[in-house]
């Protein structure tokens, strides 16, 4: 579509006025983001980031978005449909609406979503006039506890949704301005740090009084009708630019399939089939083919199936273009009911989000990449490596000696980044739907009664090709003087991350117990395992002085690994992330051939 | 301010394109400018005070007060020409360094790459050895082992060189970062590794993570200490350079240099800590703005410098600068405190477009100083925001369009037209709309450092300086409500100025995690005394009388489990149980306004302790500046100038003819030698006696 034709489209939003305007409802997004990780109360959403807010016009369509974490892509248009859906007609100045029911408009427990209509400021002054709606601020954030079996809300071993938490379907925390103290209490009844909580949902409340304030002040300068045209307008325009990047893939229909390891109960090697038809400037996604809902905890509803999906199209098109609903318009997503990307309740579903959406991804650029693998790159490591340690922590507090805090502490692993044409993929960071930052070792041992024995990127874990996959990381940490209960979250343990156009894949990634110090160093000593491998679904109670190895998946390579160059051998060779025999049986090179490179 | 005795003094600021050079001699300031030499900066002062010796008519022997902004150290970060360095730390966290904090840099980019490790993984080596989180030794320091790995760093000195991000020739490993885990707690490790390593090593030099950094957070620690070592002998060279040709060029006076801190420093103190003048230049720029900006009476301050390419903002809170201890250079987050500057894509020489979806834009892309705008003549063809700002007529097309180039408004005019066919509009109206983005994409972006910061723009005053930042100051207010906006007389040279006013300044800190409850008074009065009297030799170093030293204190605390700290004054006086709980009581109210809620139930930590060591320099006095005459006196012609596809014909005022306490009324355009102020129809300015120009851009407060 030439420009002349779009101009001609919205003939009464001009480039600039669309220029300005958008920017305005990014800033809105920005700003409400800015005010929700400074206002925050928990370490996940201040340090960690994990939120998202999003400006909507009047019909519950998405404008701008702030996102920190990809999983929140396109989920929360799910949220605000609900939403609207659940309170069609009740919907008044001041309210604003909680939820967090992953078959209602959510992702997974722990993120809690709040919409607040805004409306025309003139018309609510004036006594003559019903209000006039004219957006839909939303937001989300994860909450560190939202009740359940576990604490923290991650649990590795649920089978039902009712052992993952306090379900929330759309309720009316805000009515009239007022908070409705009923709801709020009841919700604080049923998590492990209500006040926390508490704080939370206040910065979300302050997040999306922002939105209202910043949306009044455009209201004032454009006037409700040109507003709305111009929301159009920013939409039509993400709408554009997207088909037109849709249109430069062949058309056609493009094929791949993956497996998850498991669900932790016992059912192994669960398929995830995607059929991408191009056609034209539309894309289609059918998942037709997948697995069944499962019993463990790693279906992912269709919110979070659809955010892996965006995010695949986003990255592979133009990640430039704005995120609204307009990008979303030429994508159709079909996923079968009741299978692991669609599933039905009671279905547990924290690992959906977690793990499953990583796999998502991984089919989607799969398919992608059977056309265009140049715009692709080969799987990254395909897992977050879920972890949380809880119990006792045995160090008394100094001022009152009596020691006997309770602890958790969860964290998630970076790994290997895939090949890419043209150059190797990144070692050791967060893929795809995550990208969080870790806890520093000092920070973690000064918080809570555990240490660090080992911090380091896996050598030779990256797939072998032109452009190697980037390496796994490997972190072992000690449980000091206590005993801990520890959950482990992963995948890409059985099923290794692919390579594309010949390259290799990636090195699984593994977790080991070592009963203590000794056995551990003994490992070091001997340089084979001696510990014991454990699932990578799984809970354990872990002894004083026991150690828990944790090493991540390497990412698949890229490319003929015969045609990577003896200059990037020589490399890997002398920074020690590849070794002498990997050289010679993955690219079939003595290293003194390499001398002089 | 107070009486001075009749003095010479000269602040020399390296930019990009140019060096500029602020003299105030008896009272009288002085600008010159003159084209910087990147290839050799040292030249570029030369250059500079040649010009400022003609300019203001002053010997070098005259000079009492030399005082120095580099960009050596930021260049050397962004082009990675630091020294081949090696890094020695604890064994298990080799990749720490490089690994990071595992968040990549862009989400959805794939081609997104991560920073280089300062020091790639060949030189990197553990060290056998081990302390728990409060210092306590769980495994002694395996002094042979030290010794193997400095036999080891010694050998690469054989290979040849082999760091990617290096231009030297073969020459090995020429310094040593030392960062241990936990060493912030205990430094007796760290000191004995340095120890070794200097008599294995004797010409490599070493830093040490406890004495660059002491603070938790390994990632953070490392990164600041290797950039330091592989910056040491960069700036060693440098600074030796420069004092030899100051020197040999007969000035007496000690070479200052600015830290990011807002600090001056002596030459060695530089040497010994270049990571800490990262910022040296835009620090320069926001004390210069913060010091004319008091004198306006103005304490709550938005800074904007912008330039060709880029535009840099910071905030200025009750007079002081706002300081941070995470700002990125380039790929690098280093520890160090400074000055908080956030760096906007925005800049004059911003390229317009339309792109795919139909919607004008405006930069990220910039056409730089070469070939730089149309107007430059130098080959550019794609308009720029200077362009926009040329055909609208609030630039002076006689005065701008350089002579020996062919260039006229018409070729100016031609791109618009260009690009105004795309979307449909005339020229002019292209040019407003260029104008009305670039606003847009700069209103966003302050508003947002605003809000993160916790403030609201509207309570701050707008100081607007560098080459563009005039000419869009007043717009860019009234779009974000802000009342005042003010133009220092020295608005192209205001780094340079503040070299002249800084007080010389250390920062120290001391890492202490510990429940409040269990910190006990005579701890925090030990540590703080210990960081004083480090304060104290360096400030007696450089000649400061003890009555001119001023020490402040802060405690960083957080909440239990939190990980965002919140600074707080320490009371001057002995440190008691009395004086931790005031402390506590405030970390609550600070902790209130800058996040929007407090606990005084809550349990609070210490995180860490810090002081900055001030040795007071009075500032110069300057003469007030008044020209004889009338405000209509200073009209130099009126011109057509266009807003909001309006054409005015507007008075064009020479600002170095406007008398102090005149009156203007826009719309107006008043032009210096250094900036192009534009008002608004609707806005006024007032000048006030040291010339600043104090814009009402008509929002009500």
């Amino acid at each position: 579509m030439s420009a002349d034709s779009a101009a001609g489209d919205d003939a009464e939003v001009d480039p600039v006025t669309l220029e300005v305007v958008r920017n305005g409802c990014v800033a809105v997004a920005e700003e409400m983001n800015a005010n929700l990780v400074r206002t925050g109360y928990s370490p996940n959403i201040k340090e960690r980031r994990d939120c998202s807010c999003a400006l909507f016009d009047a019909r519950g369509e998405m404008v701008s978005q702030a996102e920190n974490m990809p999983v929140h892509l396109g989920a929360m248009p799910f949220s605000v449909r609900a939403a609207v859906d659940a309170f069609e007609g009740d919907l008044n100045p001041g309210d604003a609406v909680l939820l967090n029911d992953p078959f209602r408009g959510g992702a997974h427990l722990p993120d809690l979503t709040l919409v607040s209509p805004v409306y025309d400021p003139e018309t609510l002054e004036s006594e003559d006039q019903e209000p006039r709606l004219v957006a839909y601020a939303a937001n989300r954030a994860h909450h560190a506890d939202i009740g359940g079996s576990t604490a923290g809300s991650v649990a590795a071993d649920s089978t039902e949704i009712y052992q993952e938490g306090l379900r929330i379907p759309p309720v009316k925390l805000f009515e009239g301005g007022e908070v409705n103290d009923n709801v709020l209490e009841m919700i604080l009844s049923n998590v492990r740090t209500p006040d926390e909580r508490r704080g939370d949902i206040r910065a979300q409340e302050a997040a999306n009084e922002t939105a209202r304030e910043r949306v009044h002040g455009m209201v004032d300068e454009y006037g409700a009708d040109t507003l709305e045209s111009a929301f159009e307008a920013v939409k039509d325009y993400s709408e554009r630019r997207m088909r037109s990047e849709i249109e430069a893939f062949p058309d056609g229909t493009y094929e791949f399939g993956d497996l998850l390891d498991d669900d932790g109960r016992g059912n192994e090697d669960l398929p995830v089939e995607v059929e991408v038809t191009v056609d034209g400037d539309e894309v289609g996604v059918d998942f037709a083919g997948t697995a069944p809902q499962t019993e463990g905890p790693i279906n992912a509803v269709l919110a979070v199936t659809s955010s892996a999906t965006y995010y695949a199209v986003r990255c592979v098109t133009d990640p430039e273009i704005p995120p609204n609903h307009g990008c979303y318009r030429p994508i159709t997503i079909d996923a079968p009911e009741r299978s692991l990307v669609n599933p039905e309740p009671p279905a547990a579903v924290v690992g959906g989000n977690l793990e499953t959406s990583q796999r998502v991804t991984d089919v989607v650029l799969g398919a992608f990449a059977t056309e265009a693998p140049e715009r692709v790159l080969a799987a990254c490591q395909g897992t977050m490596n879920n972890v949380t340690f809880g119990g006792t922590d045995p160090r008394g507090s100094e001022d009152t000696d009596a020691g006997g805090e309770p602890y958790a502490f969860y964290e998630t692993q970076g790994g290997g980044f895939g090949g890419r044409a043209g150059k190797d993929g990144m070692d050791g960071v967060h893929v795809h739907m995550s990208n969080t930052m870790n806890t520093p070792a000092e920070v973690l041992e000064t918080a809570y009664p555990l240490r660090v024995l080992r911090y380091s990127l896996r050598p030779d874990s990256g797939g072998a090709g032109e452009f190697r996959g980037g390496l796994g990381i490997r972190r072992d940490i000690e449980v000091r003087g206590h005993t801990a209960r520890f959950s482990l979250l992963a995948d890409r343990q059985q099923h290794a991350p692919y390579g594309l156009e010949g390259g290799d894949e990636g090195e699984r990634g593994a977790a080991y117990l070592y009963e203590d110090a000794q056995a551990y160093a003994a490992e070091e000593d001997a340089g084979v395992s001696v510990g014991e491998k454990l699932p990578q679904k799984s809970v354990h109670d872990l002894d004083p002085g026991s150690v828990v190895s944790i090493r991540t998946p390497g990412a698949g390579g890229y490319g003929d690994p015969d045609e990577r160059s003896p200059s990037a051998l020589a490399r890997d060779l002398r920074l020690g992330k590849l070794s002498p025999e990997a050289l010679r049986e993955r690219y079939g090179v003595d290293p003194d051939e390499l001398d002089g490179e | 301010m107070s009486e001075q005795p009749q003095e010479t003094r000269v602040g020399v600021d390296i930019g990009g394109t140019f060096t500029d050079v602020v003299a105030v001699k008896n009272g009288e300031i002085t600008v010159t400018k003159t084209p910087s030499t990147p290839e050799n900066p040292e030249q570029g002062v030369l250059n500079g005070l040649d010009a400022s010796e003609d300019a203001a008519g002053y010997a070098p022997a005259d000079v009492d007060f030399f005082s120095h902004g580099t960009t050596v150290a930021t260049n050397a970060v962004l082009e990675g020409t630091w020294v081949d360095t090696a890094l020695v730390t604890t064994e298990g966290f080799r990749d720490a360094l490089e690994i990071g904090r595992q968040d990549r840099p862009d989400i959805y980019d794939f081609d997104a790459e991560k920073a280089e490790p300062v020091v790639p993984r060949d030189r990197r080596f553990t060290v056998p050895e081990r302390l728990d989180e409060r210092g306590n030794v769980l495994r002694e320091l395996d002094e042979d082992a030290v010794r193997e790995v400095a036999a080891a760093i010694d050998d690469i000195d054989e290979q040849s060189s082999s760091g990617s991000r290096t231009q030297s020739d073969d020459t090995g490993v020429l310094a040593v970062a030392v960062c241990l885990l936990f060493a912030f707690e205990n430094p007796a490790h760290e000191r004995r590794v340095t120890e070794i390593l200097r008599e294995e090593l004797p010409d490599v030099s070493v830093s040490q993570s406890s004495a660059v950094l002491p603070e938790i957070r390994e990632y953070e620690r490392s990164v600041t200490t290797t950039l330091n070592a592989a910056l040491k002998p960069v700036m060693a060279s440098y600074v030796g350079n420069l004092e030899r040709e100051v020197r040999e060029r007969g000035v007496d006076a000690a070479v200052k240099l600015m830290q990011s801190n807002g600090g001056l420093i002596d030459a060695d103190a530089a040497r010994s800590r270049p990571v800490n003048t990262l910022l040296s230049g835009p620090a320069g720029g926001v004390q210069g703005a913060t010091h004319v900006a008091a004198r306006a009476g103005y304490e709550d301050l938005i800074t904007m410098d912008m330039g060709g390419t880029s535009c840099d903002v910071s905030l200025v809170q009750d007079g002081e600068p706002v300081v941070s201890t995470d700002v990125a250079i380039g790929d690098y987050t280093v520890g160090v405190p400074m000055i908080d500057v956030h760096t906007v894509g925005s800049g004059g020489g911003s390229v317009a477009w339309v792109d795919t979806g139909g919607a004008l834009r405006v930069g990220p892309r910039s056409a730089g100083a070469d070939p730089g705008p149309i107007c430059y003549g130098r080959g550019g063809e794609r308009p720029t925001t200077t362009d926009a700002h040329l055909l609208l007529g609030r630039i002076d097309p006689e005065g701008f369009l350089p002579e020996d180039r062919d260039v006229g408004v018409d070729d100016v005019r031609a791109g618009f037209e260009e690009l105004g066919n795309e979307v449909g509009m005339s020229p002019e109206e292209t040019a407003q709309g260029v104008l009305d983005v670039a606003n847009a994409n700069m209103a966003r972006a302050l508003r947002v450092v605003s809000v993160e910061r916790g403030h609201d723009p509207r309570e701050f005053a707008l100081v607007a300086f560098g080459g563009a930042g005039p000419l869009h100051a007043p717009t860019l207010a009234a779009e974000l409500d802000v009342p005042t906006v003010l133009v220092p007389r020295t608005a192209g040279a205001l780094s340079a100025l503040g070299l002249l006013i800084s007080d010389v300044g250390y920062d120290y800190s001391q890492s202490m995690v510990r429940p409040w409850g269990a910190v006990d008074a005579a701890t925090v009065a030990g540590a703080f005394a210990e960081l004083r009297a480090e304060g104290d030799d360096e400030l007696a170093g450089e000649g400061i009388a003890p009555e001119r030293r001023e020490f402040e204190r802060v405690a960083d605390l957080r909440y239990a489990g939190q990980s965002f700290d919140v600074s707080v004054p320490v009371p001057d006086g002995e440190i008691d149980a009395d004086a931790l709980d005031r402390i506590e009581a405030r970390f609550h109210e600070r902790h209130e306004s800058r996040y929007g809620h407090a606990d005084p139930e809550e349990p609070v930590e210490l995180v860490t302790l810090r002081l900055h060591a001030r040795g007071v320099v009075d500032s110069p006095s300057t003469a007030a500046v008044s020209p004889e005459g009338t405000v209509a006196d200073a009209i130099a012609e009126h011109r057509e100038v266009r807003f909001d596809d309006q054409a005015y014909d507007a008075p064009i005022y020479d600002r170095d003819l406007l008398p102090a306490g005149g009156d203007i009324d826009g719309p107006a355009v008043v032009e210096g030698p250094e900036s192009t102020v534009v008002l608004r129809p609707g806005q006024s300015a007032e000048v006030d006696p040291d010339g600043t120009l104090v814009v009402d851009t008509g929002v009500e407060r």
